[in-house]
């Protein structure tokens, strides 16, 4: 049985990744009296949520190979037309809802298709495009957030469902779908094959641009989705949401062993690579680390971290 | 006998419980509730200079309550890394999971930020807010300067220096930023009033100082008869002053600036700048704690606590310089 669990670590991609955040939870419980309070596990939950589905969507792109920098911009305009369509065109909350999770997919759609069809590198055209959206958002709002979001659709920012927060239980559901479709779907694994190596993953008569194009799509509409959680939880439509979710995602996704060349890792791993990430930034405002050392301490522990999950990976051949 | 006894036991009982219980009503009015130690957070919009001032008046305050009472303050200064309200509402949560005598608050956005502050109070923290407005439907002590009064004292001395005739160009600070909007919007009010000024551009430096030098030295190139300019942010006046020094236009261009960034103070003294219309950053830490403290002791504080503004010139320049 012992050998059975410890063989089943040695050859997990995650036991690592898994093992460092287990280890952060300990050092953090013992640093502060405050971590493992209720109402801080709480807030831990609900910040993961809406950088979870960020995370999501940006690790399905890059098993692909790909990124999408303008996820943040999506998820703040959408907002911000969800905020439109409740506030000032009366539009039914839930239909608005509905519909900003339509457009999140087309945005997400737009960015996969200037990608596929003008064979434009996604890190270049998502840098842009983040420009397009967030200028768009800038335009329509004057920098002015939109108050008055109904309250019909607050318990799915603020509400809590057994202990947790709503939006923690969406990013679950979501993450769920993501390792469904990524791990037991032929549609997962034309993703790795395209990952790992485009033009091979063409010549056995995968659709490859298909693929990516159901991809970026589905980035859009988990953007669009955190967008208006975000909305739903702040009531109001701030232009500035979604402007810290453009590098974490990516560093987590990294850590959880989602590496930038594709074709290898889980949305789960990330997930693990997100959580890691939220706990060193909720422990560090709990020790009242000062601010000016707080990117220098948690940037030090995210490459430690890496560093680690790495030398295990190389120690034990997981992958 | 022994009724007498038992009337005057009764008697001194009856007036002993009255004893106790009218020291325990002095005990408990108002402020006088005494804690050896106080811990306060304090949480800016994000990390910048100013806000460092903010937090100098704090541990000022924290210094002056220990001189004066004896009780240990522990200032605990908590900034975002960017100016974002999810990020903001982040970092009043953790504050709120450790527990603290109270929060102290400068929002972002008062209706981005509501949800938090009442999570605070219904978790018993007290709150103060500075440089803010409130909430909607709160009714929290706010310590801070008027900064539409602000902005209108900077306008009213740019138009004096221009005896009323000119082009002039408005620097917004971070559009989403409710003061640094409404400064804009102030000095636009100003500016409208006087038939002889002409607004010919607004630039946007996002609070920070290369932006607003790029910004300003593109304006002064589309415009070259540029008279002067006013700023919405603390960072705007010192970019803009860097780009009157490239650009060659040093008595040229007029600049009255915003706050009292040491650069600013510098600028002012090298007579690239006249003047600065400066909140007092310092003053609103100091009183925030002050603040804090009195609701903790179970004081009643006021609405609005003032600290207003004040115009630095080249004649006074010397007593902000730290």
């Amino acid at each position: 049985m012992l050998r059975k669990a410890m063989g089943f670590m040695v050859s997990n991609p995650l036991s690592g990744v898994v093992g460092v955040l287990a280890l952060i939870v300990v050092v953090a419980s013992l640093l502060s009296e405050n971590f493992l309070n209720s109402y801080n596990l709480v807030i831990i939950a609900r910040s993961l949520a809406f950088i979870g589905m960020i995370t999501i969507a940006q690790s399905m792109l890059m098993i692909l190979g790909e990124l999408d920098l303008s996820l943040g911009a999506i998820g703040g305009f959408c907002g911000v037309i969800g905020g439109i369509l409740m506030v000032k065109l009366g539009l039914n909350p839930w239909l608005a809802f509905a519909l900003c999770l339509v457009i999140g997919a087309l945005f997400g759609l737009l960015n996969g298709l200037l990608v596929t069809l003008l064979r434009l590198p996604s890190l270049v055209l998502t840098i842009g495009m983040a420009g397009v959206y967030g200028g768009l958002n800038l335009v329509i709002t004057k920098g002015v957030a939109i108050t008055g979001i109904p309250a019909d659709i607050g318990f799915l920012g603020s509400g809590k469902w057994a202990g947790l927060p709503v939006p923690f239980w969406i990013m679950l559901l979501f993450l769920i779908v993501a390792c469904f479709i990524t791990l037991k779907t032929p549609f997962g694994r034309y993703m790795y094959a395209v990952g790992s190596n485009l033009s091979a993953a063409r010549m056995l008569g995968i659709r490859a641009d298909r693929v990516r194009l159901g991809v970026f799509a589905f980035a859009g509409f988990l953007a669009a989705l955190a967008g208006m959680l975000m909305v739903a939880r702040l009531g109001s439509a701030q232009p500035s949401i979604g402007d810290s979710w453009v590098l974490g995602p990516i560093a987590a996704s990294v850590i959880g062993g989602v590496p930038t060349t594709g074709g290898i890792g889980t949305p789960l791993g990330a997930i693990f690579g997100a959580a890691i990430i939220g706990v060193i930034e909720n422990v560090i405002v709990l020790l009242g680390i000062s601010p000016y050392w707080q990117s220098m301490v948690s940037g030090a522990i995210v490459v430690i971290a890496i560093s680690l999950d790495s030398i295990s990976r190389r120690y034990f051949k997981r992958d | 006998m022994k009724i007498v006894k038992a009337s005057v036991v009764l008697a001194l009982g009856i007036l002993a419980s009255a004893g106790v219980a009218s020291s325990a009503l002095a005990a408990d009015g108002p402020g006088t509730e005494k804690h050896d130690s106080y811990r306060f957070v304090v949480v800016p919009k994000v990390v910048h200079p100013w806000f460092d001032k903010v937090n100098q008046g704090a541990q000022q305050a924290a210094a002056a309550i220990k001189a004066q009472t004896g009780s240990d303050v522990e200032i605990q200064y908590s900034a975002p890394q960017s100016a974002n309200v999810a990020q903001q509402n982040e970092i009043i949560e953790r504050a709120i999971s450790t527990r603290p005598d109270g929060i102290i608050v400068d929002l972002l956005d008062p209706s981005g930020n509501r949800t938090v502050l009442q999570e605070a109070q219904e978790q018993g923290i007290p709150i103060t807010l500075f440089d803010s407005i409130n909430p909607e439907g709160m009714n929290l002590t706010t310590v801070g300067s008027d900064f539409c009064e602000q902005a209108e004292m900077a306008a009213n001395r740019l138009i004096e220096l221009l005896d009323g005739q000119g082009k002039v160009a408005i620097m917004m600070g971070v559009p989403t930023a409710p003061n640094h909007a409404e400064r804009a919007r102030c000095a636009q009010a100003v500016f409208d009033e006087h038939e002889g000024i002409d607004v010919v551009a607004t630039g946007v430096d996002n609070d920070d100082i290369n932006t607003a030098q790029q910004q300003a030295s593109a304006i002064m190139q589309a415009n070259p008869d540029l008279d002067g300019w006013v700023a919405s942010d603390a960072a705007g006046p010192v970019g803009i002053g860097q780009a009157i020094k490239e650009a060659d236009k040093v008595g040229k261009v007029q600049l009255v600036g915003l706050d009292d960034l040491s650069q600013m103070l510098v600028l002012i003294k090298e007579g690239v700048a006249d003047s600065s219309s400066a909140s007092r950053p310092t003053m609103q830490g100091y009183w925030s704690v002050i603040n804090m403290w009195q609701l903790a002791t179970g004081a009643i504080t006021p609405n609005h606590i003032d600290t207003g503004n004040v115009m630095i010139t080249p004649d006074n320049v010397d007593s902000f310089v730290e």
